[in-house]
């Protein structure tokens, strides 16, 4: 998951469809982000490579709408709707999420365990 | 004979008298056959005719660049249109023609012919990436040479626009966020996408200099003798518009009046381009970088296009079945009805559970995979029945299903034939059910006059944090809602009670000098000219996003008495430093997060000062919540 510059990002993805909950004036997703390429990678908890400063899920609240959907703690977000996720600032990321004329949002995540099933499927 | 299919054709039975008649020449076909669908498109011209006729009086009017440039982009919507359904007209005659002039008493093939079922196609998310030269990004001074933005997109005979979009040198994509939804597609479909520029200079562009010469001579000169001045320099003669100086003169000719859009980029898009992702693809671009409408493209779009063909989405057939599984442990039959739809035929055990939407009994899944065939039990038997065979992994499990009557099995060995059909047809887009989103109608907010792009967006400043910003926003949103509904309640003036009065206000009046206000009283001003008229020229005394240098921040930061930071070391979730998560988030529930801080959306200076510690420190690890 860690890039190597000049090369191409590979990942394996799941693609998630989260729908936006409306609570009175306001659209939530129900999961957290951190990271960004203005943030300390050495401070995620989540990534392999400690010098990866992609966007990854923090925490994702119970019931809420992207647990409904599939995310799970810890996966990396590739993209938000057609938008690249790998290269961004934490407050670009949180804003590609939070579109107000918006109601679904489709990402790409990535996790270890995905990379792992399709490594043992080709064994 | 009889097609399902086909739904516009009359059809008439072979060897019936009416055909028999027709063939006499007694009758013409036209009569029967296709004149409602004649009809129809001219209805449609007409009506389009008409909506032209009313756009080139509206741009003949009107006196603001904007309303220019929007009922441009109608007159050339229009025209398409028309253009569009004349040819289609001109190619149902021939077709007609044809088919009198070489209709054969046996020939009966197009009515025979399987043809696939329709569906919907939408595209929603367009987004073309621009490809700015790195010298025009960071040109903070200089004129912003805008361009006004749309795209048509046609497919069939249906064609619509998006919104316009202003784009000018601090944008990096041009972003359309309508949903745009075809009605009726066929599986061979081709998708047209142009994308039409008009640059908007803010003097005027088409005018020629005798045009402004012609404008400042005849403001300065006394009106009367101004107007006849004016009039007679202006090549066409016509009356000109008598407000202000340098308004648009009435051209003789409609089509020539306006701010013109130029072709600059165009696509096709056909199923083999549909996905439930997305996807970019190539644009051809006319035109060069000497056209006044010229934008660096940077030769791509992206966009997601979704088809939903009818056999997923609707019910291709249902009825009363018995279904009997084979092989499995009991060997029971069923009475069900079923409904095929989509991938899948439903079981229900009555037939009210479809509408009350109760779980079906089971499910049998026709797909590619599928395979069925009739068998005759016993030819003098009631019945025939239906063998549907899946493989499951390593195993074949078999269903039969036989109907109450023998017309009712050919209805429904029909009916799984054309469904195959269709799947063949729409190939990808029949593996699953692709969603459309149709978003919700939103109250129209006008265009916001300045867009700031993603490097203008951070904003580092004491007393500006995200949660002000974010307030900011909010209130220019209503503001500028309020623009479209002038007879707004009341309650709002207070948003204006720090803005200077504007010169041109009425302060003769003796109350408050707020402009939008003052309109629903006073109906001599309540033009929506006006209204538009009072710019982007900002009512609050910071409104537009300022980027200041990171080190002055910290060091005037840091002179206030910030001392030692916090040393909010994080340690790992889910109890890291929540109070940093807490900002900028205007959405957000706080139910679910029991250790945050409620928003801070007033600007207590405490909290402000607090987040943007969080916000400079190195140290820390931001997490927001979405």
């Amino acid at each position: 998951m860690s890039f190597i510059p000049g090369q191409p990002v590979t990942a394996v993805v799941q693609r998630i469809e989260i729908c936006k909950l409306r609570q009175c004036d306001n659209l939530i997703l129900g999961f957290s982000i951190g990271g960004g390429i203005d943030q300390d990678p050495g401070q995620n908890p989540f990534s392999e490579d400690k010098t990866d400063k992609g966007i990854y899920v923090t925490r994702v609240s119970k019931g809420g709408p992207a647990e409904a959907a599939g995310l799970m703690i810890g996966d990396k977000i590739m993209q938000v709707n057609g938008w690249d996720m790998t290269m961004v600032t934490h407050d670009q990321a949180r804003k590609r999420l939070t579109k107000k004329n918006e109601d679904v949002v489709r990402l790409l995540v990535t996790r270890k365990s995905l990379e792992d099933a399709v490594r043992n499927a080709m064994v | 004979m009889f097609c399902r299919n086909q739904t516009t054709r009359a059809t008439v039975a072979r060897g019936s008298a009416l055909e028999m008649e027709i063939r006499r020449g007694k009758f013409r076909m036209s009569i029967f056959m296709d004149s409602s669908q004649d009809s129809d498109i001219q209805k449609k011209i007409d009506h389009e005719i008409r909506m032209r006729e009313g756009t080139c009086k509206l741009l003949g009017a009107c006196s603001q660049k904007d309303q220019a440039l929007e009922a441009s982009k109608s007159l050339l919507t229009c025209n398409t249109r028309i253009l569009a359904y004349m040819s289609e007209l001109q190619r149902m005659k021939e077709a007609q023609i044809l088919q009198r002039a070489t209709r054969r008493p046996s020939d009966s093939a197009p009515l025979d012919e399987r043809l696939p079922c329709k569906g919907k196609v939408a595209i929603s998310d367009l987004r073309i990436p621009l490809m700015w030269k790195d010298t025009e990004y960071f040109k903070n001074k200089g004129e912003l040479h805008r361009c006004a933005v749309f795209c048509i997109l046609q497919l069939g005979g249906e064609i619509h626009d998006t919104d316009m979009v202003m784009v000018d040198r601090t944008m990096t994509d041009i972003c359309f966020d309508s949903t745009i939804i075809f009605q009726e597609a066929c599986p061979g479909f081709e998708l047209r996408m142009e994308l039409y520029s008009c640059c908007s200079e803010d003097e005027s562009s088409t005018g020629s200099a005798s045009r402004k010469l012609a404008s400042k001579l005849g403001s300065s000169l006394s009106r009367s003798s101004g107007k006849k001045f004016r009039s007679g320099l202006e090549p066409g003669g016509g009356s000109p518009v008598s407000n202000g100086g340098g308004a648009p003169l009435l051209l003789p000719a409609p089509s020539n009046s306006g701010p013109k859009y130029h072709l600059l980029a165009h696509t096709s898009l056909v199923m083999a381009h549909v996905q439930d992702a997305f996807r970019t693809h190539d644009l051809s671009i006319t035109g060069n970088e000497e056209c006044s409408y010229w934008l660096p493209l940077y030769g791509s779009a992206c966009c997601r296009l979704v088809a939903q063909p009818r056999c997923m989405t609707e019910q291709m057939m249902s009825g009363r079945l018995k279904v009997k599984h084979l092989g499995g442990d009991s060997q029971s039959c069923k009475t069900t009805y079923s409904v095929l739809r989509g991938t899948k035929l439903f079981c229900y055990l009555q037939e009210d559970n479809v509408e009350a939407e109760v779980e079906p009994a089971f499910t049998i899944a026709i797909n590619k995979e599928t395979r069925i065939r009739a068998t005759d039990k016993d030819p003098h038997g009631k019945a025939q029945s239906i063998c549907i065979s899946n493989r499951y992994g390593g195993e074949e499990v078999t269903h039969v299903l036989s109907a109450e009557r023998r017309e009712d099995t050919q209805r429904w060995m029909e009916a799984f034939w054309q469904h195959f059909y269709d799947m063949s047809q729409w190939k990808q887009c029949c593996d699953d059910l692709m969603k459309i989103n149709v978003p919700l109608p939103r109250k129209p907010t006008a265009v916001m006059t300045k867009q700031g792009s993603l490097y203008h967006e951070m904003i580092i400043d004491t007393s500006d944090d995200i949660g002000t910003v974010t307030d900011i926003l909010a209130r220019r949103v209503k503001e500028e809602s309020f623009l479209s509904h002038p007879e707004g309640p009341l309650h709002w003036m207070s948003l204006f009670g720090e803005s200077p009065p504007p010169s041109h206000s009425l302060q003769g009046a003796g109350l408050s000098p707020h402009l939008y206000c003052r309109s629903p009283r006073d109906p001599g001003r309540h033009q929506r000219g006006q209204l538009s008229d009072s710019p982007g020229s900002p009512l609050f005394p910071r409104s537009r996003p300022r980027t200041l240098s990171l080190d002055a921040k910290l060091s005037s930061l840091r002179g206030r008495g910030y001392g030692s930071s916090p040393a909010q070391a994080p340690q790992p979730i889910p109890s890291c430093s929540s109070s940093t998560s807490s900002h900028s988030s205007s959405e957000g529930s706080t139910a679910s997060e029991t250790d945050s801080v409620p928003f801070p959306r007033s600007t207590t200076a405490r909290s402000s000062l607090r987040n943007l510690r969080a916000k400079l420190d190195p140290r820390n690890w931001l997490q927001s919540q979405v």
